[in-house]
């Protein structure tokens, strides 16, 4: 037999060499940084704002004595609470991917399901059914319950990805199952707790909602104050840009965490499922800790709206107008889905292939819009629409592109991770295979990095579908979406008839949960499963 | 309800085309956006029928959706309301300014009005519609108009107070009798006029001291309707709200469930405040007539009679259109202060924000 | 298939130099073996050569056909030349089928990725993914997809490190088969010896970002131009040595030299140098010089002999001998003889990296025989 004995057919006569040093690169490099340029114009909105400023306000708002307290409340409740997020993240993380917990399955999905429930519902049902959770620790435990998916889901993915051959060998050195659970298997998911941790950091930095709900003032109220009930639009820019300046920080903490590789060190290929530990006498214990997180973070919730639904006077059977806002909110969150995912990908492609500072940059700076309160972000695009895209103004494109500011963050974390699982050098063979880049993006590339993209569209369509400050500024005027009725509702005490509006919500995220709980966590194990 | 594995590889691909031409499109097609509009008609003359303005609406919104109908029903003149949060809407119009597709504003509280006022976004309301209300209900400058008014009130549980323990002056609710039973809402539009009218009326000192014992005594909610549902199921005992809030909790929660009751200020007493909401007519508006209209149609007394039986319990301000549902009537509850002498607020806030109730 | 020629290739990472002038060339239907210790650049050479890495100035050329020039670089898709990384770098997403069949226009896949998989000696496991297979399987998928297109070049980077010691053997001598019967040019980059000297036609020293010395394995072992080279082949008795009349004078006596006319230009004025014995070409017995054994390694084919003698200057001579019946244990004396000829060599880093002559290959006749 012969492989290649006959020399190939066409010998094609040497070919001028083409100058591309720029080609494809720059290119990404270009739209990378337009894509960034544009999801973090809020940024230069609030530094514009804030520029017309004297010197006089900001002594003024730094120099009162309730700035230092904010600064306290927001430190001490963002640590708080990123700390309980990674503590039951990695906790239900590890239950479920290492142990021989029961419904291991069923736990999974209702673990990840608190991010079905919108965060204003969350907040709305503590305070209604518990007047009690409040101030700090109400804001902790609601906040925390509410947030630990997004540790959760990233750290499952790694554990049920890695190589548990590691902790064999932890083991086999006489270490502990505690001792291999603190220094072999959490630096493993070191990346993936940094990951997770900077969305929960970031989100507290900028929520308001539920603060005000809980009564737990933080600098994002500060600056809603100063929005909603001063009109003061400078002042709020200036202590908006000391919230950037305090994501900062978390970015680049984060940056710093996720960098000192506690990478896995063997994935795809060799691994083996890992024997899951027995918890044998611990196992009820275990049972009960996630029946309480689940109770908690899902129960709570599920009851209040169940509660409202039946026991509100103003509860009326949901109108058929119902279901056009449901089709209203879905074309939305998908667009903004769509169009979030799709301008994600050029921008983790960039910091992905070029480890360089401007790369880092680039995709450090998208990240920071996610902590800029969600008003000023739509006052933003409200800014730059009527100025330089007034066609588009009050329609549906710029709702969508407020949806895009506010939730790429999302939607690049979830891409970013994905490529990390890319093998290395798999671009480079399928160029050398005399394909072109285009075309390695398509057939490489892009399928590798489908469950992101699938994680990264579910992420936004489920945080969009429920957003309710953006979409008040920046809805098409007559349009509402289930978010805005539920609000119109509320704020006229008719709890019953905002009821079925949260409920419609609620259900809508399920099926996003599980196709982000899916697309997050699936693939390996059927890949594995395959392999058995 | 999402896309299979195959087809959305390949749709990935051309929405981040489409959308990345769509962001370009929407950040750099530069527009004059000065442009003179076509539309223009003057104030008199010819029917304003087919033509359409926007509305931007902080007031209650199944009561604006009714004034809506019946105005277009009336003129022909179509509308678009955008409600939302009366605000942000403030905010989103100073930042769209000269090129807002705003007609009219209807503000829930004067301050948004003053504000827009004092940046010159407001044209004159016409005289013929500024006559039809009481003068001291709208802008002494006659940018805006007054529509409706709201007394503020002291709520109480009448499990754990009798009618007599209600307060007549704000100024009692520093007294200890109130520590732990007091609740305020001091980030609400609605209490910063107090606040105006107690450093008017008492001066700096006292108000800051008076502050201070509310700070100790009460207990701090985001809004009204917290405050109102609170007293209500009996969390805290009372608090100062408008009085519409407990009207609109009677019709959620049922008249059998309700055990809180609604007091009264003294007259000339700093909280026996009577405000308005009101509406402008912006003076970047291309619609100035039927805008209007707009505005003399909500003074008329077909308006104000939908005022009158809406879910928002506001008092309308036509005479002779009255609330029968509510226990007092405007001129009860005394008499509405003028938007100018409580300004922007901005003492007051300043002053809360610096004693912590406001961060 | 035709000849890679590299000619005096600049290449930077940021701002570090890491080709520094190197000069390569691999004839037609030649398989190259690179070899240097990580990180002295032969990657870099890979990736430029694949159109990965811009050289900075140079040329790398196939068969004629430039590619880089330092200045203008054809597209890697449109080099044709195939690309092994060292670990693979399978499409996860793809069969082993789908791997292979990857670079291939649709019409003519499926049979040539039948005939490859034969090849490579995985005949009915095309419908597995990557990570269905084991590290050999997955390798022998990558070879084959590098292959399936015909490149006229295929670069090999370590595609064996991976994997085990007794399957890399294995593995090695199969794909060294595989490219000979299939006339391929090939280059492989490696850190390892053995499976430099197994694999290649020619063998390239590489070190500090050029190439040292490029001669046939034979050659390069036993008539190395300098020390460095010398030790990179394995282990070497480096001699002190004064050379005259076609002869060393050593610690072990009077030698004959290998290249009495290449001597004098390897050796100072005065005639002292360095000459090279491998370690075979010892043998322990009675006669000769008198070493003393200070250990001994049974290594199952041979013994590894470790010796001690006094130098011509006094001073102790480390020797190294391989023996293949069992030597005396240590303290033992021995005494020593040479067999064969003593190699004069440069000190090291002084060898001019010119090719030698027999391997080299001057790109027009490379072209003339591609038409």
């Amino acid at each position: 037999m012969t492989l290649t004995s006959t020399p190939s057919p066409a010998v094609r006569p040497p070919r001028p060499p083409r100058r591309i040093r720029t080609a494809g690169s720059g290119v990404l490099a270009l739209v990378a940084i337009v894509v960034t340029l544009l999801v973090a114009s809020p940024l230069v909105f609030v530094a514009l704002e804030a520029s017309q400023s004297g010197w006089g306000t900001v002594q003024r708002l730094l120099g009162r004595p309730l700035i230092a307290t904010l600064f306290w409340h927001t430190a001490v409740l963002t640590a708080i609470v990123t700390v309980g997020a990674l503590v039951l993240g990695f906790g239900a993380a590890w239950l479920v991917e290492r142990t021989d917990l029961p419904l291991r399955r069923t736990w999974t999905v209702l673990v990840a399901m608190p991010l079905a429930i919108p965060e204003f519902v969350h907040g709305y049902c503590w305070v209604s059914l518990f007047p009690s959770v409040q101030g700090l620790w109400g804001a902790a435990l609601v906040m925390t319950s509410s947030l630990y998916p997004l540790v959760f889901l990233p750290v499952a993915a790694v554990l049920r990805r890695s190589d548990a051959s590691a902790e064999e060998v932890a083991r086999s050195l006489g270490k502990g199952r505690l001792t291999v659970l603190w220094r072999v298997t959490l630096p493993q998911t070191r990346p993936a707790l940094a990951g997770g941790a900077l969305l929960v950091a970031l989100y507290l930095l900028g929520e308001y909602g539920a603060f005000a709900m809980l009564r737990y003032d933080t600098f994002a109220t500060a600056i809603y104050t100063q929005f909603e009930t001063a009109f003061d639009t400078v002042s709020a820019s200036v202590l908006s840009l000391i919230l950037i300046a305090l994501a900062l920080v978390v970015v680049l903490l984060q940056n710093r965490i996720g960098r000192q590789r506690g990478r896995v060190v063997r994935e795809g290929n060799a691994t083996r499922p890992a024997t899951p530990v027995a918890l044998a006498g611990a196992k009820p214990l275990a049972l009960l800790a996630m029946a309480a997180l689940v109770g908690v973070a899902v129960g709570v919730p599920v009851y209040a709206l169940g509660y409202w639904l039946v026991k509100g006077g103003s509860t009326t059977l949901p109108s058929a107008e119902i279901w056009s806002l449901t089709a209203t909110t879905l074309g939305y969150a998908l667009a903004a889905a769509a169009i979030a995912t799709a301008a994600a990908v050029p921008v983790a492609l960039y910091a992905w292939r070029r480890d360089t500072r401007l790369a880092r940059a680039v995709e450090q700076t998208a990240y920071l819009t996610r902590a800029l309160p969600g008003i000023a972000v739509a006052l933003a695009v409200v800014f730059f629409a009527i100025r330089y895209a007034q066609p588009f103004y009050e329609q549906p494109p710029l709702l969508v592109a407020g949806y895009v500011a506010l939730f790429f963050p999302l939607a690049l974390t979830a891409v970013r991770s994905s490529l990390a699982q890319v093998p290395h050098g798999v671009e480079d063979v399928a160029r050398s295979l005399g394909t072109a880049p285009l075309a390695v993006l398509a057939r490489v590339t892009l399928p590798l990095i489908l469950p992101g993209l699938g994680a990264a569209f579910a992420m936004v369509a489920l945080t969009a579908s429920t957003e309710l400050t953006a979409t008040l500024l920046l809805r098409p005027t007559g349009t509402d979406t289930l978010a805005t009725q539920f609000w119109t509702y509320t704020t006229g005490l008719a709890w019953g008839a905002a009821a079925p509006y949260a409920a419609v919500m609620t259900a809508l995220s399920v099926p996003a949960v599980l196709l982000l709980t899916r697309r997050t966590l699936g693939g390996a194990r059927t890949a594995k499963e395959a392999a058995r | 309800m999402f896309v299979g594995v195959r087809s959305m590889k390949r749709s990935v691909f051309t929405t981040a085309v489409t959308s990345l031409a769509g962001l370009c499109v929407l950040s750099l097609s530069a527009c004059g956006s000065s442009g003179a509009s076509s539309v223009s008609s003057s104030a008199s003359g010819g029917s304003l029928a087919g033509q359409t303005i926007t509305v931007y609406s902080g007031q209650h919104e199944q009561t604006m959706d009714a004034l809506v109908k019946g105005f277009t029903a009336h003129t022909g003149v179509k509308v678009q309301l955008r409600s939302g949060d009366e605000a942000e809407l403030a905010q989103q119009l100073l930042v769209e300014g000269a090129a807002s597709p705003a007609d009219v504003f209807v503000s829930e509280n004067p301050p948004t009005l003053t504000t827009l006022e004092e940046k010159g976004s407001l044209a004159k309301v016409d005289a013929s519609t500024l006559g039809a209300v009481p003068a001291a209900d709208s802008s002494a400058k006659g940018d805006w108009v007054g529509l409706s008014a709201r007394s503020a009130v002291f709520v109480y549980n009448t499990g754990k107070l009798t009618a007599a323990q209600a307060p007549t002056s704000v100024t009692a609710l520093a007294s200890a009798f109130w520590q732990g039973k007091l609740g305020i809402a001091p980030s609400e539009t609605d209490f910063t006029p107090i606040v105006t009218r107690m450093i008017q009326m008492k001066g700096l000192a006292a108000t800051t001291s008076w502050l201070k014992a509310l700070k100790a005594n009460g207990k701090v909610y985001d809004s009204n309707e917290d405050l109102v549902a609170a007293v209500n199921r009996g969390e805290v005992a009372g608090g100062v709200i408008d009085h519409y809030y407990w009207y609109r909790l009677r019709d959620e929660q049922g008249a059998s469930s309700i055990h809180s009751a609604l007091a009264y200020f003294a007259p000339g007493d700093p909280g026996s405040l009577v405000d308005v909401s009101g509406a402008g007519v912006l003076a970047s508006s291309h619609h100035q007539a039927a805008a209007q209209a707009f505005l003399t149609y909500l003074v008329s007394k077909p308006a104000q009679q939908i005022i009158a039986t809406s879910e928002s319990y506001e008092y309308p301000l036509l005479p002779g259109v009255t609330d029968t549902r509510l226990a007092r009537t405007l001129q009860q509850a005394g008499p509405v202060d003028s938007a100018a002498q409580l300004g922007d607020g901005s003492q007051a806030i300043q002053l809360m924000q610096s004693l912590g109730l406001l961060s | 298939m035709s000849g890679l020629t590299v000619t005096d290739l600049h290449a930077r990472h940021g701002r570090a130099d890491v080709l520094t002038g190197l000069d390569l060339t691999v004839g037609d239907g030649e398989l190259a073996a690179v070899l240097g210790p990580s990180g002295c650049g032969k990657s870099t050479l890979l990736r430029i050569v694949a159109g990965f890495h811009a050289a900075a100035s140079g040329t790398v050329a196939v068969g004629g056909r430039v590619l880089d020039d330092g200045r203008a670089r054809v597209r890697a898709e449109q080099r044709r030349i195939g690309y092994v990384p060292q670990d693979g770098a399978l499409f996860p997403h793809l069969t082993a089928a789908g791997n292979i069949g990857f670079g291939l226009p649709r019409a003519e896949r499926k049979a040539r990725v039948a005939e490859l998989l034969d090849l490579v000696g995985l005949g009915g496991l095309g419908d597995r993914h990557p990570h269905q297979l084991s590290g050999g399987q997955q390798q022998r998928v990558a070879l084959a997809r590098a292959l399936a297109p015909r490149p006229d070049l295929l670069l090999l980077d370590e595609p064996f490190s991976a994997l085990d010691a007794q399957l890399r053997i294995e593995l090695r001598a199969e794909v060294a088969a595989a490219l000979r019967s299939a006339g391929a040019t090939a280059v492989l980059v490696t850190h390892d010896v053995d499976e430099a000297l197994a694999f290649a036609d020619i063998v390239a020293v590489m070190r500090d970002g050029r190439i040292t010395q490029a001669d046939a394995p034979d050659t390069l072992f036993h008539r190395p131009v300098d020390t460095h080279v010398a030790r990179a082949l394995g282990e070497a008795n480096l001699l002190p040595a004064v050379c005259a009349d076609g002869e060393a004078r050593t610690g072990l006596g009077a030698l004959p030299l290998s290249e009495p006319l290449l001597m004098t230009e390897a050796l100072t004025s005065s005639g002292s140098g360095t000459v090279l014995l491998r370690p075979r070409q010892l043998r322990l017995g009675d006669e000769g010089m008198r070493a003393t054994v200070t250990a001994v390694h049974f290594r199952g084919h041979d013994h590894r002999v470790e010796l001690s003698c006094a130098g011509e200057d006094g001073r102790q001579e480390r020797l190294v001998a391989y023996t293949d019946t069992t030597p005396p244990g240590p303290g033992s004396s021995v005494g020593v003889t040479v067999v064969g000829a003593a190699h004069a060599l440069s000190p090291a880093g002084e060898a001019a990296a010119a090719p030698a002559p027999e391997t080299e290959t001057v790109p027009e006749r490379t072209v003339a025989k591609a038409h």
